[in-house]
């Protein structure tokens, strides 16, 4: 299975909630007085099965708290499966949400390598990156200056240039380009297009059906944990547009 | 425990970067920088002194030092403690996206304190062989001994503090209330031959709550450290009735052998404590 770059087999991942959460003392002191704590539990995902492609560029779709976001933090392995095995293989880098892992006391280039480095980057591979990454964030004559006087555009230029610089094998994108205008997005659309062409595995977390249709050569779409459909994102997408019509007109 | 260590090794350059951000995060904005990390004990022990040797009466030739001796390495604990109980969750949205040995977190503000704890201590020895003109004592070079095992004692309790922290933000207020009153129960303004010759017990009992307090390792070792930067001294209080002295008493081999291994076994556990709970950060709403 060399050609394998992610495999999620029956993954289910369960969080508790309490309807007393433990998030202050007071909470604690008082469920002590109470008969018993009522604690749910919440199925993230519920046994999910993948197997994605080195090259494949797939989109996750699905209503808000459907699990897509837990799926990608589970791929990226900042939280751990419930049950279910997973495997992953090659470097996977998460493109970060704005400002995440930037301090905006310290400038552009200060933060260019704390980036760079949590991303799993050495210092010397990011200072032989650092010229393209600053022509790509195109911030060349800013990059002194402290990120606090960024804009949030020049931010996200930055944070996006530095981590498609880490040369991931798997890249992982949860709802990073909604933010942005225009120029931006174009941009962003032909680095994906990039990636591509190269070869590397894309999973796309988006609300965005159109930015879905234009890059995503397969699609999985998540309902309550569940895979409800996996395929050609065509296909998928006019059933998921098609439930989610039905659902709003039931509500109405 | 060693495969975790393993895979701390191979992030050391994370761990070196988080460092050398905090240092420079910390004084970035401010004029007088890394030495206001100075003024703060200089200025304290000057008040100190004045309130003991003036009001309080006591005769202690350059009282100033051995507080001193003892304040440094309390700041260090303080500092690191309170710097680290807000570690994680500081960079919770970080941990939520990014794969990374959790333990840089807190490691990195330990170690940035203990940075500044050497500077400190070099700038202490201009002053000790400057002003107060002290030969240094061949004990010094065990210096680095003292260091080495209150960092793994303030390492230990940075991974319990910062991880409870994360699930229960009152950690961090009982932290620093537990430091403002653990400031009165280790030698920094007063001396542990006071506590030897303490008057709320019989002279029997007194050998007893010598040894109870100096079962707390952070106690013991602030008491190890005047004993080895200074020359031993006999501190008298002059009080409204009568003139009290205490004789310096020798270093306590045993009880230091004692805080050293409870440093040791505070830094496993609390790593252990650590690693148990450490991919439940990002599951935090």
């Amino acid at each position: 299975m060399k050609d394998t770059a992610i495999l999620l087999e029956h993954v289910s991942k369960s969080y508790r909630l309490s309807h007393q959460p433990y998030s202050s003392l007071k909470g604690i002191l008082l469920s002590m007085f109470r008969y018993r704590r009522r604690i749910e539990v919440h199925q993230a995902l519920n046994d999910v099965s993948l197997t994605i492609r080195h090259g494949e560029t797939v989109g996750l779709i699905g209503v808000n708290g459907s699990g897509k976001s837990t799926l990608l933090a589970i791929i990226a392995r900042v939280i751990r499966p419930s049950a279910g095995r997973v495997q992953v293989n090659g470097r996977v880098a998460p493109l970060l949400q704005l400002g995440v892992g930037f301090h905006p006391d310290l400038t552009g280039l200060e933060n260019v390598y704390f980036n760079g480095i949590i991303l799993g980057l050495t210092r010397q591979q990011i200072a032989e990156r650092l010229p393209s990454i600053v022509r790509f964030a195109e911030l060349e004559e800013f990059i002194d200056t402290p990120v606090r006087a960024y804009s949030s555009g020049m931010v996200l230029r930055l944070g996006f240039a530095v981590a498609v610089h880490t040369d991931p094998e798997i890249i992982l994108m949860d709802e990073v380009l909604a933010v942005g205008d225009e120029a931006f997005q174009h941009k962003c659309l032909r680095k994906i297009q990039e990636f591509q062409h190269e070869g590397r595995t894309i999973l796309l977390v988006s609300h965005d059906m159109n930015q879905v249709r234009q890059v995503a050569t397969r699609t999985v779409w998540l309902h309550q944990g569940r895979v409800m459909a996996d395929g050609a994102t065509d296909e998928v997408v006019r059933q998921y547009l098609a439930f989610t019509e039905e659902m709003e007109r039931r509500a109405i | 425990m060693l495969n975790e260590l393993r895979e701390l090794y191979r992030y050391r350059e994370l761990l070196w970067t988080l460092v050398l951000r905090e240092l420079r995060v910390r004084y970035k904005n401010s004029y007088l920088g890394f030495f206001w990390s100075l003024i703060v004990p200089l200025v304290t022990v000057a008040v100190l002194t004045i309130v003991f040797k003036r009001v309080m009466g006591m005769v202690i030739p350059n009282y100033s030092a051995y507080v001193l001796a003892a304040f440094l390495p309390w700041m260090y604990f303080q500092t690191a403690l309170l710097d680290s109980s807000q570690s994680v969750l500081a960079q919770i949205q970080l941990v939520k996206k990014v794969y990374f040995p959790r333990e840089v977190l807190p490691l990195a503000a330990v170690l940035a304190n203990l940075i500044h704890f050497v500077l400190a201590l070099l700038v202490f020895f201009v002053y000790l062989l400057g002003y107060v003109g002290a030969p240094l004592l061949p004990s010094v070079a065990l210096l680095p001994v003292l260091v080495f095992f209150q960092t793994l004692l303030i390492a230990g309790l940075s991974l319990i503090i910062s991880c409870l922290n994360v699930f229960y933000e009152d950690t961090k207020y009982i932290v620093s209330i537990g430091l403002q009153l653990m400031f009165y129960l280790v030698p920094v303004i007063y001396f542990s031959e006071q506590v030897y010759h303490a008057q709320i017990a019989s002279p029997e009992w007194q050998r007893w709550i010598y040894l109870l307090y100096h079962l707390n390792p952070i106690a013991m070792l602030m008491t190890a450290y005047r004993k080895i930067l200074l020359p031993p001294i006999t501190v008298q209080q002059i009080g409204a009735v009568q003139k009290q002295t205490f004789a310096s008493l020798p270093m306590d081999w045993g009880l230091l052998a004692v805080a050293c291994a409870v440093s040791v076994v505070v830094f496993m556990l609390g790593y252990a404590f650590f690693n148990k709970r450490k991919w439940d950060f990002a599951e935090q709403p």
